[in-house]
């Protein structure tokens, strides 16, 4: 065995990423004989491993509300400044951490009355969901017509976002008759089948508000208004999938629309 | 000055992540977040916009951190590696697991650098930035930190079995 020695601190250097390409490679070379090296770096490596899973439930779980109440005055003063980019990805999850922190302060007191879209959205999910030959009214293939036409008769800019990260494939949209107006329901289906459905609405009448979460029976939804659209995004999925979903939404629609600012 | 508030407001969740690892209990890291995002808050004009936010928020919360422990008396339980086989196989009744009780074993300066590199991410530059400490010192804090945390999680048993008949096979 001819290979160089390696000193304890250069495999620590290796698993940490601290290593250049070229020293990375002779590193490699070097170790690839010794078992009791690569042993050691694996163990390293699943050490960094084992500490990121074992507290990754802290980067999702709600806030306590003494810091959620701390980050919404941080983020209440910037919230109208937001651009689409991944600071406004990440203020976002924060806000939606927030949100479920309000609701766990809520949840002691008294719970804040439902505004009236979302009945209209969970009733319209409710009826369409299980639709198996016309889940909707116009499909995927014509997302640009689909898009223009709700947005003409919605009176307001609405764009059904790309979920495709998630695994989510958007099957079309529909337009929905709702308290003697015009709303928009767009589906999406996941591989093995499940739907979720974006519900939007306009209402002048609503300020912004963050998200807020609501349960009915199996299925939940994740709802919020910003800049007088109201969204509830629902689907029979656990709360912190349907959170991510919501964030990921909300991220995308918060964007200003190109063109228009 | 907005967007400064929106960049501290978006570390938070790791902030504290970062300070429940370190201190295994959390409305004791919870208050440590609340300081250090209060102080944050008081000196956002010695943060430049366009650094990283990261590194200047850690760096906060190690000096309160580094303040409390000097105040307090309150350390880990220190226990002599001769007990430490003793102390391991306590079973985790309380909820408590082995990770988390392996981490209270290592001395706080271990744990702040095993963290800071491997549950954080951050690089070995970045980490002595945020302690105040010069890399070298990153370097052996953290072989240390982690051949205890080995040991207290008796990673190494195989390894050293492996090792021990290498050698008599050689």
């Amino acid at each position: 065995m001819s290979g160089r020695r390696v000193g304890e601190a250069e495999l620590h250097a290796y698993v940490d990423g601290e290593l250049t390409a070229s020293d990375r490679a002779e590193l490699e070379a070097a170790i690839a004989t010794r078992p009791e090296d690569l042993h050691l770096a694996r163990e390293i490596s699943d050490l960094n491993q084992r500490l990121v899973d074992h507290y990754a439930h802290l980067l999702v779980e709600p806030l306590p509300p003494r810091l959620g109440l701390l980050a919404q005055r941080l983020i209440r003063r910037s919230r109208r400044r937001w651009r689409w980019q991944p600071g406004a990805v990440a203020a976002a999850v924060l806000l939606a951490l927030v949100a479920a922190a309000a609701g766990y302060m809520a949840r002691g007191l008294q719970a804040p009355p439902e505004p009236a879209f979302l009945a209209s959205a969970l009733s319209a999910h409710r009826v369409f969901v299980p639709e198996v030959r016309h889940p909707v009214e116009v499909g995927a293939a014509e997302e640009t017509h689909l898009v223009q036409w709700l947005t003409r008769r919605v009176g307001a800019e609405v764009r059904a976002p790309d979920l495709a990260d998630q695994g989510w494939k958007l099957i079309g949209g529909r337009l929905l008759a709702d308290r003697g107006q015009a709303a928009a329901q767009f589906m999406y289906q996941d591989g093995g089948g499940r739907r979720l459905t974006l519900y939007l609405s306009k209402e002048p009448g609503l300020g912004d508000a963050a998200f807020r979460f609501a349960e009915r029976g199996d299925f939940g939804a994740f709802y919020w208004v910003d800049r007088s659209l109201a969204y509830a995004l629902a689907g029979r999925l656990d709360r912190n999938e349907l959170m991510q979903l919501a964030t990921s939404v909300y991220a995308q629609l918060g964007a200003p629309v190109s063109g228009r600012g | 000055m907005t967007s400064r508030r929106e960049a501290v407001a978006a570390e938070i969740p790791r902030l504290r992540r970062y300070a429940r690892a370190l201190l295994g209990d959390s409305s004791e890291a919870d208050d440590l977040i609340q300081d250090t995002l209060e102080r944050a808050l008081a000196r956002l004009d010695q943060w430049r916009e366009g650094d990283n936010p990261r590194k200047w928020l850690f760096s906060i919360l190690h000096n309160l951190y580094v303040d409390a422990l000097r105040r307090t008396s309150r350390r880990p339980p220190h226990v002599g590696l001769d007990n430490l086989g003793v102390e391991h196989s306590a079973p985790a009744a309380d909820g408590v697991s082995d990770l988390d009780r392996a981490l209270t074993l290592l001395s706080d300066e271990q744990r702040e650098v095993v963290l800071l590199v491997g549950l954080e991410g951050l690089s070995y530059a970045e980490t002595a930035e945020v302690l105040a400490i010069p890399i070298g010192t990153v370097m052996s804090r953290l072989a240390r930190g982690r051949d205890r945390l080995r040991t207290l999680l008796d990673y190494g048993r195989d390894a050293d079995a492996e090792r021990a008949s290498l050698r008599r096979v050689r």
